[in-house]
């Protein structure tokens, strides 16, 4: 045994004690003795030991510190470079650098980063975590985290010296007292942790190769979706067939008695062309059917109204010769409300109607030249029937609304103002062609007349320059 | 039911000069040890086996419902127009403020030097920490799309392109939770370290004695550790104190920073704080008094530490009571119309079944504990607590629901329904609460005994200066 003793390095000499006051009495006459490099070892913090063994305050609360405080800045600074500089969000017109906003964030980092520091400044300075501590080679310090105090002197003390140390713990009172030895078990981790470490270290590296391994590499795969219907929605487009309803539509009427937004804005003539005070006296179911119609959105009455409307095509003497149409376009027609109209001619009727309105648009030229057999040429808008006294205002509305021959109805595609805009420029079409000087008010006579004039002049000149360069080009040609 | 008190010892009793004892018997350091360690060590009685399989099982429960509702979609809830915040949120809300009387106690009384927390601090931060675990799983299933609840976090993405809002208190939570959860672990970890190494000492399987040594990072008990683990400890404390009173101010803060008539309100934070003390308080008490019956620790979890949480639970109890009349009176007072319907339908809408069964559960029934009996007879106390709990979670109920339910449109008001699935996951968030708890139990040290051992030696210390504690209490 001493053979052993002799090989192994002693690292000092360790005393057992059963109570708090003798393990106090004994660490004070050790510190007396002039003993510095000493430790208890204790189950509980036992109060009064650092002065008896003489330990020095610890920086652990400074660590703490300089950690909240970064916590601070680092919070502030996260919040106001992302909300205030990098992507800034109006929330409710506040300045986009709001200081209390962030400070709950900035609270709860101060306190994480300060919680961090105490906890690892604490282990860093216990230097821990340390597995092999030569403490562990006695069995009987197994009882330092239950029921006894040991007292350590360090042999590396200057004033170390085996058995001075072991007669002065022996007078302390202790009955067991012992030298602490190098710690000579295997300092290997056991294999079979080892292995299970070892694997799931390797383990735990599988998703993140995958995931890194996809990332650099190209695949001509499509992409894997998860949730499928996530990614496609199974939303239909507006004339697909679904099986949800029962007509088989998948796009959707207006709900019954539902008025959208705007619907119900304008008055029923605006929306008809029909002069409704006078078709009350003459025609009050017709009246009840457009309400239903136009106001309460009844496709049934709507599907009604047109089936009268078309009738009336075929018959002489019809419901569109007795209803009484709106005289006067209800819009205040001015210059900006004839460009309106005029860019809406431009899209949706010049198409056939042509630009100048003479009914021979380009769809018609086509038509024509190809002979298409079932083609019903467009109406000009210069023929003295279509005339506002002929053809008041409400019912050009009412045509372009719901069409005619084989014109379709455009109050689908053009909207109701811009149906009336469309109205008030065929007049002013209408009246390009065939209008007097006698029409343009005195005040602006001389100036029509002098724009006349420049025109025509201007007419003139490009009409010479034109015959020259036709006579000179004869002239280069032999 | 007859007081359990060992050796005859009525700890409750308030003697002038004196403290009361807090560990009873003739009690020694080593018992302390074993009292503790026979809890983990000692095979697996029927009732820990039973137990443990019935909240296992409603784990599953609980993990196969998120997989189910990952897999169709949050229309699986009763989550309708205008109720978008259904269970999901009373259950988060109803967990996370269970999760505040571990730190409280472990924080707040260590500040204070109340000593009685330590036999029952380490089992309350674990029931704090498992029960921000179950709060947790909650908003990260409610955000709809699950896989991507890390969008929450600022990060530079570059899908989004985009930073997260600062100025939203639903992220401000989500600081404050994930903090709240951190720091609550590192304090009880921390509190466990010389515990672990006690365990690791008494070990004679040698892997169980590798995964202690592991756990306990190596403790030794050297004094200058102890001496920069107390100090540590105690700045954990001072900085867990406000943390816990920030948690369910922020929380409170998601509904008080909203128009929602009934939400918007100042009173919100602190009476969000002293719900969260009376529930947490509430469900340590469910738990206790079973549970120190059952691994036989009445000399260390004594009647008169039961008592002190029974004080609390009647004084933040009436502290809730007056918070409900406070919301009706500045109601009337603030004279506007939204807010004033908004109570009046609460107490007598169509939730009023619900208004007053928490009335009952969290304001009446606590207050029984001005009665010393009921204080000091476990039966009452664990009834009580668990009204507490019930009402509790319809405080939640009531303030989720019945707010959203009737806002300023009317033409969308709605009655909200749960479903199966809303059922199934409040039940099994209770299983996964109490699967962790039984293996904490088995696994871990249930009472910190290094402080308890501290407080027997100081009561030993204080006896000594009393002449041996015994005589000078007959002279008192």
């Amino acid at each position: 045994m001493s053979e052993t003793k002799i090989e192994t390095t002693v690292h000092g000499m360790m005393a057992e004690f059963t109570t708090v006051d003798s393990l106090l009495s004994a660490c004070r006459r050790i510190r007396d003795a002039g003993y510095t490099k000493t430790d208890a070892y204790t189950p509980f913090p036992v109060h009064g030991i650092d002065k008896a063994l003489g330990i020095k305050p610890t920086a652990l609360p400074w660590i703490c510190l300089i950690a909240g405080a970064t916590g601070t800045c680092i919070a502030l600074a996260m919040q106001i470079w992302m909300n205030s500089i990098d992507y800034k969000y109006i929330i409710s017109g506040k300045p986009y650098l709001s200081l209390p906003a962030f400070i709950p964030v900035a609270f709860e980092l101060t306190i994480l980063l300060a919680s961090f520091g105490a906890f690892f400044g604490m282990w860093a300075l216990n230097g821990l975590p340390k597995f092999s501590n030569p403490m562990f080679t006695d069995p009987r310090f197994d009882r330092a985290t239950d029921d006894r105090f040991f007292l350590y002197v360090d042999a590396g003390d200057e004033r170390y010296d085996a058995n001075g140390v072991r007669n002065l713990l022996a007078d302390t009172g202790s009955d067991y007292i012992n030298e602490v030895v190098e710690d000579d078990s295997p300092k290997e981790v056991p294999k079979p942790v080892f292995l299970i470490w070892g694997l799931s270290v390797a383990a735990s590296l599988v998703p993140l190769i995958c995931i890194l391994t996809m990332r650099v590499t190209n695949s001509s795969k499509p992409r894997f979706h998860i949730f499928f219907d996530m990614d496609f929605s199974p939303s239909k487009d507006a004339q697909q067939v679904t099986s949800l309803f029962a007509d088989n539509r998948a796009m959707r009427s207006d709900v019954p008695g539902t008025v959208a937004r705007g619907q119900m804005e304008e008055s029923l003539d605006m929306l008809t062309g029909i002069d409704v005070e006078a078709l009350t006296l003459s025609d009050p179911p017709r009246v009840q059917r457009l309400v239903r119609a136009y106001m309460l959105a009844d496709d049934e009455a709507k599907a009604e109204e047109k089936e009268a409307v078309d009738a009336a095509e075929a018959a002489p003497a019809s419901v569109m010769d007795t209803t009484p149409w709106v005289e006067k376009n209800p819009l205040n027609v001015d210059a900006e409300l004839l460009a309106q109209g005029q860019q809406q001619f431009a899209i949706y009727c010049s198409v056939c109607h042509g630009m100048d309105g003479y009914g021979n648009g380009l769809v018609n030229q086509r038509a024509q030249s190809i002979s298409a057999p079932t083609w019903v040429p467009p109406a000009s808008m210069h023929q003295e029937t279509l005339y506002a006294d002929k053809y008041p205002d409400g019912k050009l509305f009412s045509t372009i609304s719901n069409g005619i021959r084989k014109m379709p109805g455009y109050a689908g595609q053009i909207k109701l103002k811009d149906r009336w805009a469309i109205v008030a420029y065929v007049r002013a079409l209408q009246k390009s062609q065939n209008a007097s000087l006698d029409l343009v008010p005195e005040s602006e006579k001389a100036a029509v007349e002098a724009a006349v004039t420049e025109a025509k002049a201007e007419l003139k000149r490009q009409a010479e320059e034109a015959e020259k360069a036709a006579a000179a080009r004869k002239q280069e040609q032999p | 039911m007859s007081l359990a008190i060992p050796n005859g010892l009525d700890n409750t009793v308030e003697r002038p000069g004196e403290r009361a004892p807090l560990v009873l018997g003739e009690t020694t350091y080593h018992d302390i040890t074993e009292a503790v360690c026979k809890v983990a060590e000692r095979p697996p009685s029927k009732g820990w086996i039973g137990g443990f399989l019935v909240a296992f099982a409603l784990l599953q429960v609980l993990g196969l419902l998120i997989v189910y509702l990952i897999y169709t979609g949050v229309g699986v809830w009763g989550n309708r127009a205008p109720i978008f915040w259904g269970w999901p949120i009373v259950n988060f809300v109803f967990w996370v403020g269970i999760g505040h009387a571990g730190t409280l106690i472990s924080a707040i009384l260590f500040l204070f030097r109340q000593e009685w927390r330590t036999s029952i601090n380490r089992a309350a931060e674990a029931m704090t920490i498992f029960a921000v675990a179950c709060a947790g799983t909650f908003p990260g299933i409610h955000v709809g799309r699950a896989w991507l609840a890390f969008w929450l976090a600022p990060y530079p993405s570059l899908n989004l392109w985009m930073w997260p809002q600062f100025r939203s208190p639903l992220l401000w939570d989500v600081f404050a939770v994930s903090t709240y959860g951190t720091v609550s672990l590192l304090f009880w970890y921390m509190g466990m370290v010389p515990d672990l190494a006690t365990f690791r000492d008494r070990s004679k399987n040698k892997y169980r004695r590798m995964a202690y040594g592991l756990l306990c990072l190596g403790w030794s008990g050297s004094s200058r550790h102890w001496m920069r683990y107390e100090k540590a400890y105690a700045i954990l404390a001072a900085l867990a104190a406000p943390l816990v009173l920030s948690v369910h101010t922020i929380v409170s803060f998601d509904f008080a920073v909203s128009q929602v008539p009934g939400w918007h309100t100042t009173i919100f934070p602190p009476y969000f704080v002293a719900g969260a003390i009376f529930s947490g308080f509430a469900m340590v008490l469910t738990l206790m008094v079973p549970a120190r019956k059952m691994l036989n620790l009445e000399k260390l979890i004594t009647i008169r530490h039961l008592e002190n949480m029974c004080k609390i639970i009647l004084a933040t109890g009436s502290i809730v009571g007056l918070a409900y009349g406070t919301e009706f009176f500045i109601a009337w007072y603030g004279q506007v119309p939204a807010e004033q319907f908004a109570f009046l339908n609460r107490a007598f809408g169509p939730y009023a079944w619900a208004y007053w069964t928490m009335v009952s559960c969290n304001v009446i029934s606590p207050q029984i504990f001005w009665f010393k009996k009921a204080r000091t007879t476990p039966w009452i106390i664990v009834v009580v607590s668990i009204f507490v709990n019930i009402g509790m979670w319809f405080e939640r109920f009531v303030i989720v629901i019945s707010s959203l339910s009737r806002d300023y449109l009317p033409s969308a008001w709605a009655y909200f329904t749960p479903t199966w699935v809303d059922w199934g996951m409040l039940i099994g968030s209770f299983g996964l609460f109490f699967t962790l708890f039984l293996l904490f139990c088995r696994t871990l040290p249930v009472i910190n005994m290094a402080e308890v051992k501290a407080t027997l030696a100081k009561q030993e210390h204080m006896a000594h200066l009393h002449g041996h504690g015994e005589e000078a209490s007959e002279g008192h």
